[in-house]
């Protein structure tokens, strides 16, 4: 049976396509103004890439925030839901969950099945989001990829006042004209990022495993920084890019509910 | 017929409002939940709930309040500003919280840079803050104080056999809500909660006799009729004054309908009886302080807890929903202990935070409503 989850988020879409669930396919893209348009343009290049076409799928699901304006999905799931479902398939123990994407943050407790028990996710406010790390990487004029990296190169990393991104990005700049090095000031971002995502994660009570998911996860610096937070270790999701959990539990859902509707 | 009651639910000046006001009627607006509509009933006196509906800057508010406060009052007075509330013969604030109680303040300086802003009754009623015999003893010589002010500003004598009157009519009134209400939390609902938060909020606008007559035939419309909302999920929703339509709409989609409510444009502004009988005063100081249910009262959670856990078990409720207005911190607090309390026997919960205004939050909202939906389907 062939599946597929479409996430469509605010700065990235993602397109993952499974085959009785093993993914054969994934593709990210940088979102266009549309998600439709979005959505169309990841999904083809993921189709190509398994050499497919969409009549191939059976069932699809959309998520993300463009999710009802997805064309060809059979159904929109929310992201929370994919978040969890990808996240304990991927590492079955995991409990909770913790995904930073662009534009929100989640926090979620799982059963066996990676239904959700309790959710939380950040106000409308930038900071503790993927677009605040963005924010503050161009500013300190290294690539998001590399903004990581820094936390472990620090000797003093500095502390930032603001939780708020445009705030902090005054601090930042304060800092930068003092000469402080971009290590420093890298790895005082990452922290403030992981100590804003802690007051989240600990409003849901958390439970072992845990585990990261969104293109934050990637940032080393900040799981890093997590982790001394929560006083707990996060386990590293290394089947796939953890930017992609969420589609493939779009995916994994897609099937769950082919499975459901045969059996009925 | 609904629409008659989404009409007068999303328009300031509405049709009764402008009638009332054609024919020589007087119109004070209030704040709160706290302030006895029959006081200006009994005085010929058309009371009005005010609300911030069709608030789309705050470029007067945030002079006088400044950015960091709930945005209910805030709507209120850059409406105020704005002359939107023109009709207006008198207004009465209350310390319903902090916010509102600085209303008081900001309105009456925004009068003296904007003297249309300000109506020529302005009236602070102070509502105590405990349930206890000196305070209701201090609420009712509050009440006749507030009295008093009516009967001078506007020239009037307010009787004692118009208290009754207006006591009696406003009871019916409660009733027929209820009654409402008892078809919303019924197995196979009548009436979605966005169509009984329009008849709530109507009841705030029209003169009453004609509203619990307008309340009448739709309820006699709905009992006849064999339109039922099965299949969906039952959602309660809880906290900070709401007044927006759009919301319960956003929240009930396709897949859910609220059934219950404790919320101050809601059952809990109908919820219980005046007593028809002794000093009509104290009666109304009595039925107003005891029996609203807001987090503003000192030492009174347990109550409240019990009272979302019997409208849960009635309405059979599958999940609650908490939202409060950003800065709220009444039922930002409370929302928290009661998410606490309900998880813990087994009710799933969930919190929002909002702006009161115009709905833009549509995406966010909907997203972690679509979610909890998805936690309740198992």
């Amino acid at each position: 049976m062939i599946t597929a989850g479409c996430d469509v988020g605010s700065l990235t879409s993602k397109a993952v396509i499974m085959r009785d669930n093993r993914i054969v396919a994934q593709e990210v893209i940088r979102s266009r103004t549309k998600p439709a348009e979005s959505a169309v343009a990841v999904m083809n290049m993921a189709l190509q890439k398994a050499q497919m076409t969409l009549t191939d799928i059976v069932f699809c699901v959309g998520t993300g925030y463009g999710r009802d304006k997805i064309p060809f999905i059979s159904e929109a799931v929310s992201e929370i839901s994919c978040h969890a479902r990808g996240a304990r398939w991927l590492l079955p123990t995991v409990k909770t969950v913790i995904d930073i994407g662009g534009q929100d943050c989640k926090a979620m407790r799982i059963d066996k099945d990676g239904k959700i028990l309790k959710f939380i996710t950040n106000d409308k406010c930038a900071s503790g989001t993927g677009r605040f790390l963005e924010v503050m990487a161009r500013i300190i004029n290294v690539s998001l990829d590399d903004l990581g990296g820094l936390s472990a190169r620090a000797t003093a990393p500095i502390a930032l006042a603001n939780a708020c991104t445009v705030w902090a990005q005054a601090d930042v700049i304060q800092h930068l004209n003092d000469g402080i090095s971009a290590e420093d000031i890298g790895a005082g971002i990452n922290n403030a990022m992981a100590s804003r995502m802690a007051v989240l994660a600990n409003n849901i009570g958390l439970e072992r495993d845990l585990c990261m998911t969104g293109g934050v996860a990637k940032n080393a610096g900040v799981v890093s920084a997590l982790e001394k937070l929560l006083g707990m270790s996060i386990k590293r999701i290394k089947k796939v890019d953890p930017q992609l959990v969420g589609a493939v539990g779009a995916a994994l859902i897609a099937g769950d509910k082919v499975e459901r509707r045969t059996a009925s | 017929m609904i629409d008659a009651f989404h009409e007068s639910s999303t328009t300031l000046f509405n049709r009764h409002v402008r009638n009332w006001k054609t024919d020589g009627g007087k119109v004070v607006g209030y704040t709160c939940s706290y302030v006895p509509d029959e006081i200006f009933h009994a005085a010929s006196i058309l009371p009005y709930r005010l609300r911030g509906v069709g608030a789309r800057e705050m470029n007067i508010a945030d002079a006088y309040f400044g950015p960091f406060i709930c945005s209910l009052p805030k709507c209120l007075l850059q409406l105020a500003g704005e002359g939107k509330y023109h009709f207006l013969d008198g207004a009465v604030v209350t310390p319903g919280c902090d916010s509102m109680r600085r209303l008081d303040d900001c309105w009456r300086k925004a009068g003296e840079d904007r003297a249309e802003a300000l109506p020529s009754f302005f009236f602070h009623y102070a509502v105590p803050h405990k349930t206890a015999d000196y305070s209701l003893k201090w609420f009712i010589e509050e009440t006749r104080r507030l009295q008093a002010a009516v009967e001078k500003h506007f020239n009037v004598t307010i009787t004692d056999y118009q208290l009754y009157d207006s006591i009696g009519i406003y009871n019916e009134g409660r009733l027929l809500l209820s009654r409402l209400d008892a078809l919303r939390c019924a197995p196979d609902v009548a009436i979605s909660g966005a169509d009984a938060l329009a008849v709530v909020l109507a009841s705030t606008t029209i003169p009453r006799k004609s509203f619990n007559s307008l309340l009448m035939d739709l309820i006699a419309q709905i009992e006849a009729g064999s339109d039922r909302i099965s299949g969906r999920k039952r959602l309660m929703l809880v906290g900070s004054a709401n007044d927006d339509v759009e919301l319960v709409r956003l929240i009930e989609g396709d897949e859910a309908v609220v059934v219950a409510d404790n919320l101050c444009f809601g059952a809990r502004f109908y919820a219980d009886l005046v007593e028809q009988d002794g000093d009509p005063v104290a009666a109304l100081a009595k039925r107003y302080l005891y029996h609203n249910d807001c987090p503003r009262m000192f030492g009174d959670y347990k109550g409240r807890l019990s009272i979302l856990k019997e409208k849960i078990e009635r309405a059979a409720v599958d999940g609650v929903i908490l939202q409060n207005i950003r800065f709220c911190d009444l039922h930002g607090s409370e929302n928290g202990i009661f998410e606490r309390d309900l998880e813990a026997a087994g009710i799933p919960c969930m919190r929002i935070e909002r702006e009161y205004g115009p709905l833009v939050e549509t995406g966010r909202i909907r997203m972690r409503i679509d979610a909890f939906l998805e936690r309740l389907e198992k």
